[in-house]
């Protein structure tokens, strides 16, 4: 019997496969509407089971759910063509909502694997006051106009109340360790870029 | 003029531009608003709707002292040869006879593993047939999400009577990429629902298995004892509702020294959990204590009993007393010990050997003739101990060396009073040890005696 919280875990990694083929530069350079059908081709056909099981299945059995911040980050990538983007998301906000993955990424996963007797993760089980902390971060997010990500938290925590995963962790539906990675190499390439441009002579700097 | 007039269209022009764009900038603001305040909304309801902590329940036994003679009998469960077959537990059913799961394939790890059950019927002192419960595909097509091998079942029966089976599967890598997947039985057994996948960790779910003997909270949620194996190695007490969802968990431990927790209940509110210690000195059983139900836990220290980086299990009395079956060593698995604790866990005693080939032959030929008197000793009914030799020599010989192994032991006590032991037989065989309470007194005096005399 296919649970209704297949068909979400499911669902997501199928977006992170097809999001992936979009980055092939042979599908960007197809014409719009083109790239649409083919994307959408590709995500129903790893849904589809393929000696049993749907090729997204193989891939979930390793990566597990992906986290709603990484479906937002893969869904904004995805619809990139088509919408404008600016609206939720400048430079500003998609650098500030990294480094905010990137700094709760590398306290949550070592505490979370055993480093020290404070688990974090437990947190996750509806805490209330870890639910009203990551309000008041919404909040700050959103008075600042950092759209994107008062609305990553805001949609991994109605995601995580109506149950849209398997995990009743609040954790899993905010961060998981794919978006933690791509969070982190982002943030250290861009310091080591501003080390390396503040070292450079000042008539060559950009 | 006509130069002004064209200004002053410019002009409106651009107010209007930076209206609609302030116009549309406040309707974006109040929409994410509203979504952050559902999300919030809904949120605060769940948390409202989480059960509070409760406390630990007691299991009662209908034994009373003296209605019992002093017995012990062995078995052995599994019955199939030249399989390796480990890590087996027991659960009391509904009418009182005991249901076993253990895992058995070709080797531990292998695509064919699979989680196979045998009853067993006190009263006609036998267990019947084996039969397979779970397998790697089914799993996998259940679950939609590849998994690769399968190990570690344990049971336990929910204040409603549904029979719980937690297990282990693994999609990347080896043990310590395991999660722990569960399915439900409202049969005793019979038939089983399909699998689901219990989320533990953060880090794409992996490193959490079972070992440990799951127990009851006085609210009628169950409580599951846990460890990690991927780059920590530490215990943790999962609290788990009747609809199989986590709504708590609780660190046992941390660092990367401990593994497969056992909890023994003394009183709704007071635990003493007994963990494996793996790696270096000291030997020992490590152990934590709570008196809030779980809710705070000591600091781990190492107990007296010795410990080679294997498994315990223990059970406690009505009375208090505890009794742990451990290989009581600080190298191999070649003993197997039952030990008594009269004062709450703060001093144990080796009352019984229920195994004990150290210092025994290990080259092959003399291997097999010990190893057949083993299992015929084990179970008198056996008509080819030489078949049980060559399976224990298939799992437990390398080269023209081999080696004893009893482990891995799963002791429970039942509400007629007695207990049920199993435990792996050098790796090929899953034996049964039953024992009345009448038996474990009369050991307990023995062992007195003998401290006496010496």
């Amino acid at each position: 019997m296919i649970h209704f919280t297949d068909i979400t875990g499911l669902a997501g990694v199928a977006s992170a496969i097809t999001t992936t083929l979009l980055t092939l530069p042979a599908i960007a350079r197809l014409f719009k509407p083109y790239r649409a059908i083919l994307l959408g081709a590709v995500f129903v056909l790893v849904l589809i089971p393929f000696a049993g099981m749907p090729v997204a299945a193989y891939l979930r059995g390793v990566t597990g759910d992906l986290s709603i911040t990484t479906l937002v980050l893969l869904w904004c990538a995805l619809l990139k063509p088509w919408l404008d983007s600016s609206m939720l998301s400048d430079t500003r906000t998609s650098y500030t909502l990294l480094t905010l993955v990137a700094l709760t990424a590398l306290a949550l996963y070592p505490m979370a694997l055993g480093v020290g007797a404070f688990d974090p993760y437990r947190l996750g089980y509806g805490d209330p006051l870890f639910v009203s902390v990551l309000l008041l971060i919404t909040l700050v997010a959103w008075s600042w106009k950092y759209t994107l990500i008062a609305l990553c938290i805001a949609l991994a925590t109605l995601a995580w109340s109506i149950n849209w995963y398997e995990s009743g962790n609040l954790w899993d539906y905010m961060l998981d360790p794919f978006v933690s990675i791509y969070a982190l190499a982002a943030v250290m390439i861009d310091a080591l870029k501003a080390i390396l441009q503040r070292g450079r002579p000042r008539h060559l700097q950009g | 003029m006509r130069r002004y007039i064209c200004k002053r269209i410019i002009q409106d022009y651009t107010i209007e531009n930076e209206l609609a764009l302030m116009f549309k900038s406040t309707v974006r603001q109040l929409l994410i608003l509203c979504i952050v305040l559902i999300a919030f909304g809904a949120a605060f309801y769940k948390v409202t709707q989480r059960p509070s902590s409760a406390l630990f329940k007691l299991v009662g036994t209908a034994y009373k002292a003296g209605n019992v003679v002093p017995d012990i009998r062995t078995h052995f469960v599994s019955t199939q040869q030249n399989t390796s077959t480990h890590a087996a537990s027991l659960v009391e059913l509904s009418d009182g006879r005991i249901r076993a799961f253990w895992f058995a394939g070709s080797r531990e790890g292998a695509e064919d593993v699979v989680i196979r059950s045998a009853v067993f019927d006190p009263a006609k002192d036998i267990w019947g047939a084996e039969q397979n419960i779970v397998n790697r595909e089914g799993t996998q097509r259940s679950l939609l999400r590849y998994v690769k091998k399968l190990g570690n079942p344990v049971a336990l029966r929910a204040s409603d009577g549904t029979l719980w089976l937690f297990y282990v599967t693994v999609s990347l890598g080896g043990w310590a990429g395991s999660s722990i997947t569960t399915i439900t039985s409202t049969d005793d057994g019979a038939t089983w629902s399909s699998p689901q996948r219990l989320i533990t960790s953060p880090f794409i779910n992996i490193s959490t298995l079972v070992k440990g003997t799951p127990f009851l909270y006085g609210d009628g949620s169950m409580g599951l004892p846990v460890y990690h194996e991927f780059l920590g190695k530490f215990g943790e007490l999962l609290r788990i509702d009747s609809s199989g969802k986590i709504i708590d968990k609780h660190r046992l431990s941390s660092g990367k020294s401990t593994l497969q927790p056992v909890i023994l209940i003394k009183n709704p509110q007071q635990a003493l959990v007994l963990m494996r210690r793996s790696g270096n000195s000291p030997k020992r059983v490590i152990a934590t204590t709570t008196d809030d139900a779980g809710q705070h836990w000591s600091a781990p220290i190492p107990i007296t009993l010795a410990n080679p980086d294997a498994a315990i299990s223990g059970a406690v009395l009505p009375d208090g007393r505890m009794v742990t079956v451990l290989n009581d060593l600080e190298f191999g698995r070649d003993a197997l010990s039952l030990a008594v604790s009269a004062d709450g866990g703060a001093s144990w005693k080796t009352i019984y050997q229920l195994e004990d080939k150290r210092g025994q032959p290990t080259d092959i030929s003399r291997y097999s003739q010990v190893a057949g008197e083993s299992a015929q000793a084990t179970d008198a009914n056996i008509t080819d101990a030489k078949a049980y030799a060559k399976s224990a020599q298939r799992n437990k010989c390398e080269a023209e060396s081999c080696s004893f192994e009893f482990s891995y032991p799963y002791l429970i006590q039942t509400q007629s009073g007695n207990f049920h032991l199993v435990y792996t037989w050098n790796r090929s065989f899953i034996k049964h040890v039953q024992f009345t309470p009448a038996w474990l007194d009369q050991q307990m005096e023995k062992a007195a005696k003998e401290t006496k005399t010496k």
